[in-house]
This record gives structure tokens, sequence and C-alpha cells, in this order.
């Protein structure tokens, strides 16, 4: 009786009701909504206004081109922190253990909180990008070079709340999460062009250039230069996939143990 | 409950302190033209409030929590001075103010900051950083203790209402460049906001040179916060049914 119930559900009507939840959740919680759109966007503006003049005057070029790729970026990394604060909360409070035994598909929290987090990106890149377009910002060559410069904030922070929940399944608190955080948002930010990495001192460009960030704004820079983006996007992805067989076993992993621990 | 805060609290302000300091001197050291000035000497003073801004936020989410939690209301129901609480929480943010001074101090001194006014300037520059820890964390308390009760205050972010407001106030100030590294049409503004003219002051401090209109600024700026977000403060503890 009740397994024919369960088969009929499949994965994907599943996912999409965890990913509601979670979107209703931080519609009401101004602490994601804050850290994804509001932050970034000001950010964005503030950071262009006193840096736009003094690049103008060193490179010759729109710091906007790599401005608004590390603040979209930036941004979708904010939300993605401030959203893995509660996994804890939702832990210890047994909500998680009480998905675990509801006759659903095992992976469909997981999966629903990845589908939530894309889609919230997506839609916090679109709203960057129509400031940064105020700002002056062109799509230089095909405007249909938009979409997957939408797109690629979308796989880092899918990457990227993989690693989320496999730090805050196990941690006692969302203080963790700082420590994952700093590094991963200096690495965006040092990636942005804004200083031009021929400025920096010589021991630090190598380190600059090869970590993974760094293609990934890249490939939006070039996006919207309209410059063959073909190379960096490639290495963004092979990136993204590294890191997600690295973190996504440990978020699996992460889920199940605070699942089980019950309470 | 300041030793609680002091430990939790504690060691981000000191990690804040060396963070902020070296992310603005490597993304901006060779961006930013501040003539014949080194950039570490310039920037030292808006890195100071800025972590004591970051500091504040969190002074924010305490009140908050200090106002509806059982232990708050507990407290509330002392035959103490309901003011108690406020002063406990305002001894922590001068304590933390101490703290980021010192790792300010240090951290500077690595990347080449000297205070060269001597040690009386010194003293004044400690005080009125101080001060601004002070008066600003006075004001964050007041909101907190007001947003406290709404929903917003009980997820325990009600910090984050002043997240965006900060960074303006710092971003746009001649605390990050001088004020011909901005669009025109912003000129006014960020010379005569009241970061700009803190950090100014500052400077002015570290280098021995300060002109007196712009300290008559800050001291106005300073003492008008105190007593405004003093009163506040202290209105926002009344014990209510």
């Amino acid at each position: 009786m009740t397994e024919n119930a369960v088969s009929h559900n499949s994965l994907a009507t599943e996912s999409l009701l965890f990913a509601g939840r979670l979107l209703k959740h931080w519609w009401r919680e101004p602490v994601v909504l804050v850290q994804a759109v509001l932050f970034p966007t000001f950010l964005l503006i503030t950071y262009n206004l006193l840096v736009g003049k003094s690049l103008m005057r060193i490179t010759g070029a729109d710091s906007l081109y790599g401005l608004v790729p590390t603040c979209a970026v930036a941004g979708a990394l904010f939300g993605s922190l401030a959203a893995g604060l509660s996994i804890p909360f939702e832990r210890d409070s047994g909500l998680l253990s009480q998905f675990w035994v509801l006759p659903v598909h095992r992976s469909s929290a997981l999966t629903g909180r990845l589908l939530a987090e894309a889609g919230r990106t997506l839609v916090a890149t679109a709203l960057i990008t129509a400031v940064g377009v105020g700002l002056g910002l062109r799509f230089d060559g095909n405007l249909l070079a938009i979409i997957p410069f939408l797109l690629v904030p979308v796989l880092v922070v899918a990457v990227f709340s993989m690693a989320v929940m496999a730090v805050t399944m196990r941690a006692k608190s969302g203080t963790a999460l700082i420590w994952l955080g700093v590094p991963v948002i200096g690495a965006v930010f040092a990636s942005s062009g804004a200083p031009p990495i021929a400025l920096l001192p010589a021991w630090i460009r190598p380190l600059v250039q090869y970590q993974p960030m760094s293609p990934v704004i890249e490939s939006m820079r070039a996006l919207a230069e309209g410059t063959s983006a073909t190379w960096p996007l490639l290495l963004s992805v092979v990136w993204a996939i590294v890191l997600a067989a690295v973190f996504g076993p440990l978020a699996v992993r992460g889920y199940r143990a605070a699942a089980e621990s019950g309470s | 409950m300041v030793i609680g805060t002091l430990r939790d609290d504690l060691p981000f302000a000191v990690v804040a302190t060396v963070g902020n300091f070296i992310a603005f001197n490597f993304a901006l050291r060779n961006v930013i033209d501040t003539g014949n000035i080194t950039y570490p000497q310039y920037i030292l003073p808006v890195v100071l409030v800025q972590v004591t801004f970051l500091g504040v936020l969190t002074a924010v989410d305490r009140a908050a929590r200090d106002r509806q939690s059982d232990f708050g209301i507990q407290l509330r129901t002392l035959p103490i001075s309901a003011a108690v609480p406020l002063m406990a929480r305002m001894l922590y943010c001068i304590i933390r103010g101490v703290v980021v001074l010192l790792t300010t101090f240090a951290t500077g001194y690595v990347f080449g900051f000297r205070m060269i006014g001597g040690p009386l300037c010194a003293l004044a520059f400690c005080a009125i950083t101080l001060l601004l820890t002070l008066a600003v964390s006075l004001g964050a308390d007041a909101a907190g203790s007001r947003l406290g009760d709404s929903p917003i205050g009980k997820g325990g972010t009600a910090s984050q209402v002043l997240l965006v407001p900060q960074m303006l106030l710092v971003i746009l100030s001649t605390g990050m460049a001088p004020v011909e590294s901005f669009p025109d049409w912003l000129h006014t503004f960020v010379e005569y906001q009241p970061v700009s003219q803190v950090t100014e002051t500052l400077r002015g401090l570290a280098s021995g040179h300060v002109m007196v209109g712009n300290l008559a600024t800050t001291l106005a700026w300073c003492f008008g916060m105190l007593g405004l977000f003093g009163v506040a403060a202290l209105r926002m503890q009344r014990r209510t049914t």
C-alpha cells in the first residue's frame, strides 16, 4: 500500500518540494536575502565608484567587466554561507532526522537544497548583472552569451554548497563556515582584475592565476567582452567536477551522519 | 556575561583586523594614488573604523539576544539597575575596541605604518577611536534592543540590517582613497560624511599634523552620537510589562 505510493513519487517532485521549503524560508529570513542580493549589489556599486576612476587611469579598461562577475560569484557564495548557517539548527532540532524517515527518496533533501541554491543564484546573478548593465556593462559579442554568463555562478554555487553541507552537517555551530568562506571569497576577489595581476607582488601571482576561481571570473569576463571563453570555461568545469568529486561524497556522508544522529 | 562573549567573539576581532588590513592593502595599494603618503599609512585609520563597525554589528545581535532570551528576561526582574546589562555590554565593546586597536597597530607596524606624531598624539588617536567605538556601540545596542522583539531579532540576525549602510560609509570615504579618486558628483558626500572626517583626524594624529577644524568636526560627530545614542540606548532598557 504505502510501498506503492513511494515508488510512484519521483525524485524530481520531491526535490522541488524541498527546494520550495528552503526558498520560502530564505524569503522570510532576511539574512540570506541581504547576503545573496543586497550586499553584493551595493558592493558592486560602491567598489566601482571607489576603484573605477583609478583603474581606468592605470589600465585604460572599464573595471566593470571584472567587478560584475566578482560580485555575482561572491554574492552566490555569501548567500550559500548564510543559508548554511541554519543547517546545524536543523540537525539539532531533529528536523533532518524527520526528513530522513519520510517516505521520500533519500537524496531528495540534498538535491532539493542544491536546486534551491541554484535557483537563488540564478535570480541574484540576473539582478546583479542588470545593475551592472545599468552602470555601463555591455555584452559586446553575442547577446546570447548572457545565458552561459548567468549559469557560471550557478555551477560555482552548486559545488560550493556541497562543501558548505560537508562542513555544517558535522559542525557544532555555523562559525566553522568562516574558515571555509574566507579563503574562497578571498580567491574570488583576487581574480577580479582589481588590482590588475601585473601590479601584485611576483610571489603571489601564480597563486592568483591558477586557483579555481580565476578561470570562473575569466570566463565570465570573456563572455561579456565577446572574446573566446572556451578555454577558461573548460577549466572551470574541470575544477568543478574535481571539487564536486571531493565534496559531494563528503556532503552525502555528512547528511547521513547528521540525519541518523536523531534527537 | 562579559567573559562569555570574550570567548566567542574576541578571536574574530583579531582575525578580522588582520584580514581587513591585508586585504585592503593588497587590493588597493597599487591602484589608489595617495600622493606622498604610503598606502599602509593612509589606510590604517579606515581599517580601524571598518573593524569597529563590524564589531558593532555583533553588538546589535548581542543586544537583541539579551532582549528576547529567557536569561535577558530574568536579568530584567533582578533587583539591579536596568542599565546594568547595558553597561556590561558596553564594557565588552570597549575591551573589544582596545584589542582591535592593539591588533591594528601590530599589523600596521609590520606593513610600514608609523606613529610619527609622538605619545600625546598616539594617546589622542586611541581616545578618539574608543570614543567612536562607544558611540556607535550605543547606537547598535539601541537598534538591537529595539529589533529584539521583532521576528528579525528572534532569528538572531538583526545585525544584517546595518550591513549595507556601514559598507556605504566605509567604502565611499576618503579613508579608502583621496577624494579625487571618486566621480565628481560624489565629492561632497565623500568629503563630509563622518567616516571621512574621523579617518582624516586619525591620519593627522598619526603623522602629527592635525587641522583644528577637522578635529572639531570629528569630536562633534563623536560626542553628538554619544549623546544621542546614549539616551536612545538607555531609554530602550526601561522595564516593560
